[in-house]
């Protein structure tokens, strides 16, 4: 996609680690000055940039992918930082829009970051990819998840959360053991969603097993879905699977149920939320079943790290705050190993990593530079919140 | 088939309340406010604080309580029209058109984001929530709350009919959407008369808010940007400036979206819905209803 904000940088992969000790400067009209210095960016803090959603539909979950990233820090930092070097975190707000997203990258970019920790919604990410690679700027994706992000092709991109491929085979596979017969697949038309929605229906179509009887888009932002629930359901299913975000979701399980529809429903992770449940109502809301990620709750023995972050932000962490996290740590990780801050010693050390331990399992990138396994789990809501139901292993 | 249409209605007559504002302000002083969609997300959130505050008092009055936060709701949406009209439209009265316009797409951000400041970007769910019993009518599924909403709908169109066709306001409305120049000849305070047009045109998009916000149960302060561009195709369909044409159009847009979806898919609603919208202002750019308007020299 062609935006209004893809400048062209003026230099490219030398800068990128270059004239962080200048960024010092910026406070105070030394903003000019910094594309001057030909610092070697051997000294001063690294700068790690961070576009999340902090307004607009998806806001509810910037704040936790910032505060775990943001708990990563300041636990490397009082480690001594990566080769005496603090680690600075730097956040703009993508609001999961393109538009806004690339703004946001673009903005990092002239800040000199070193590598990129952040990465929501896959269709907000996706225009991002491009201005990081022509910076030089490594990206650990933590959340966004589209095969369309791995299509790129990019080497600079890396994806540490589950692909929509390894999200769709759960998926299969749990409609499969709870001995679903007729599945019907709903998306909300962005990039996240519909990825997800084409490979369960590919998966379903070649398993022989549920029938796919039903897919439709729906058209994010709206109130009333009632004309897809009622085209949905004519197909009479006993499984839906919605692979949207969480405002659209809870409407459309309230709606879901409103028509009568008594199957089983399941979310993809984009809906894993609390507000989910809140907007579908309580009645509506026992029972959704989801494919996700691990999230702290679901992971044992994470108990200290969740009173940490506690500790550290006065909140609960949300979903992504341990992939964000982890982005963090993996990101420190490599630049310590590769000893320099330049984009393809990054890139290879990257690369190179094996077995270094995350939330989600032991992490070995892949060739497309995505987890070799995904670690997606089931959960089932109950009382407002979503408990483990099944880890599929 | 009966359930298709009943859809229809029902979406349909939300964008009749909403297209009603558009058309209104539009027929009085050639003004497409833009901002309209937001002050209908406005009075989502007006209703949402006033239920908040009432706490307990509103859940356990149910249906009563979402009456009364209704009206006052519409009150507040009303004076934020009024205060938006004298604040950034009535300084441009005599500006080209296109600065109007701009104005107004400044006006709903401002709006928007003025929002998102107060209320904060997540979305909240409304404390009072509709569920009624479901009857079955010609193999429709209709619920009681759905009824309740679409009478509430017809009773505030029937409203406008007679403040615009029987009262003093409505003639002059009428008078000054025909020749502003001579009304104000004629003695008619032309001011006031657009101020009340812009009060009741919001009133309407606010109660559209709180009905959204009490039957579907979430709301966000970006809500009102489709239903704002809905509502417009809304009223170019039924003929920009008409008020039947209005409600007409919209109660035209949700059939066609209805029957689109369950026809071409949900994918292709938007495309099927905004593709009539191209038709008409090809072949009859005047909507459904509107007058074939000559250009007088």
């Amino acid at each position: 996609m062609s935006s209004p904000f893809h400048r062209r940088p003026r230099r490219l992969a030398a800068l990128a680690g270059a004239a962080t000790a200048t960024l010092l400067l910026a406070g105070c009209g030394g903003g000019l000055l910094a594309g001057e210095d030909e610092s070697d960016g051997t000294e001063g803090p690294i700068v790690l940039g961070m576009v999340t959603p902090l307004s607009g539909s998806s806001a509810a979950i910037g704040p936790y992918m910032e505060n775990g990233a943001k708990l990563a820090v300041s636990e490397i930092n009082a480690d001594g930082g990566v080769d005496g070097r603090d680690l600075e975190l730097i956040v703009e707000d993508g609001a999961c829009d393109a538009k806004t997203a690339a703004a946001a990258a673009n903005k990092l970019v002239t800040q000199e970051i070193v590598v990129s920790v952040g990465g929501y919604c896959s269709g907000a990410t996706l225009p991002t990819l491009p201005i990081f690679n022509k910076a030089g700027v490594p990206m650990l994706i933590p959340a966004a998840n589209s095969t369309e992000l791995v299509d790129q092709g990019l080497d600079n991109v890396f994806l540490i959360n589950g692909t929509g491929t390894q999200q769709a085979d759960a998926a299969v596979a749990y409609m499969e053991k709870a001995g679903a017969t007729k599945v019907a697949l709903m998306d909300d038309n962005t990039s996240y969603s519909v990825d997800i929605a084409n490979l369960t229906a590919e998966r379903l179509k070649e398993s022989g097993g549920p029938e796919l009887v039903a897919q439709e888009s729906v058209t994010a932002g709206e109130s009333d879905y009632s004309a897809n629930v009622n085209a949905v359901l004519k197909a009479n299913p006993d499984f839906v699977y919605w692979t949207g975000y969480y405002q659209e979701g809870g409407l459309i399980i309230r709606q879901l149920r409103q028509a009568g529809y008594d199957g089983a429903i399941m979310v993809a992770d984009g809906s894993v939320d609390v507000k989910l449940l809140e907007i579908a109502g309580e009645q509506n809301a026992e029972g959704i079943l989801a494919t996700m990620t691990q999230t702290p709750d679901t992971i044992e023995g994470a108990e200290g790290w969740i009173s940490d972050y506690k500790e550290q932000f006065g909140a609960e962490p949300g979903p992504y705050s341990t992939q964000s996290y982890d982005a963090v740590r993996v990101a420190a990780e490599a630049i310590r190993e590769a000893g320099t801050t330049e984009t393809d010693a990054v890139i290879e050390a990257l690369e190179g990593i094996d077995g270094f331990q995350l939330f989600s399992g032991p992490l070995t990138f892949t060739e497309d530079h995505t987890l070799s396994s995904g670690g997606f789990q089931i959960l089932e809501s109950s009382g407002g919140a979503f408990t483990l139901k099944d880890t599929l292993q | 088939m009966s359930q298709l249409i009943w859809n229809g209605l029902f979406v349909g007559s939300f964008y009749a309340l909403v297209a009603l504002g558009y058309s209104m302000v539009y027929g009085i002083i050639k003004l497409l406010n833009f901002a309209h969609g937001d002050i209908y997300m406005l009075g989502a959130f007006a209703g949402f604080a006033m239920l908040t505050v009432a706490g307990g008092l509103a859940t356990s009055a149910g249906f009563v309580a979402l009456l009364v936060v209704l009206v006052l709701a519409m009150l507040v949406t009303g004076t934020a029209g009024l205060i938006l009209e004298r604040v950034a439209y009535r300084p441009l009265r005599g500006a080209p058109r296109l600065s109007v316009l701009i104005t107004a797409v400044g006006a709903s951000f401002a709006l928007e984001y003025g929002m998102r400041l107060v209320a904060g970007p997540n979305p909240e769910v409304y404390p009072v929530r509709l569920s009624g019993t479901t009857v079955h009518v010609l193999g429709a599924r209709i619920t009681l709350e759905q009824l309740a909403l679409v009478g509430i709908a017809i009773a505030l169109m029937a409203g406008l009919q007679y403040l615009v066709m029987g009262t003093s306001t409505g003639r002059a409305m009428r008078a000054i959407s025909m020749d502003p120049k001579a009304s104000l000849f004629m003695g008619i305070n032309v001011n006031r008369v657009i101020s009340r047009t812009f009060f009741i045109g919001s009133a309407l998009a606010g109660a559209a808010g709180v009905m959204a916000g009490a039957y579907y149960g979430k709301i966000d302060f970006l809500m009102g940007f489709i239903i704002g561009l809905k509502a417009f195709t809304a009223a170019v369909i039924g003929g920009i400036g008409n008020i039947k044409g209005a409600m007409l159009g919209g109660l035209t847009l949700g059939m066609l979206e209805s029957f689109g979806t369950a026809w071409l898919g949900g994918e292709w609603r938007d495309v099927f819905a905004f593709a009539f919208l191209i038709l008409f202002l090809t072949v009859r750019p005047t909507g459904i209803l509107g007058e074939r308007v000559t250009e007088r020299v």
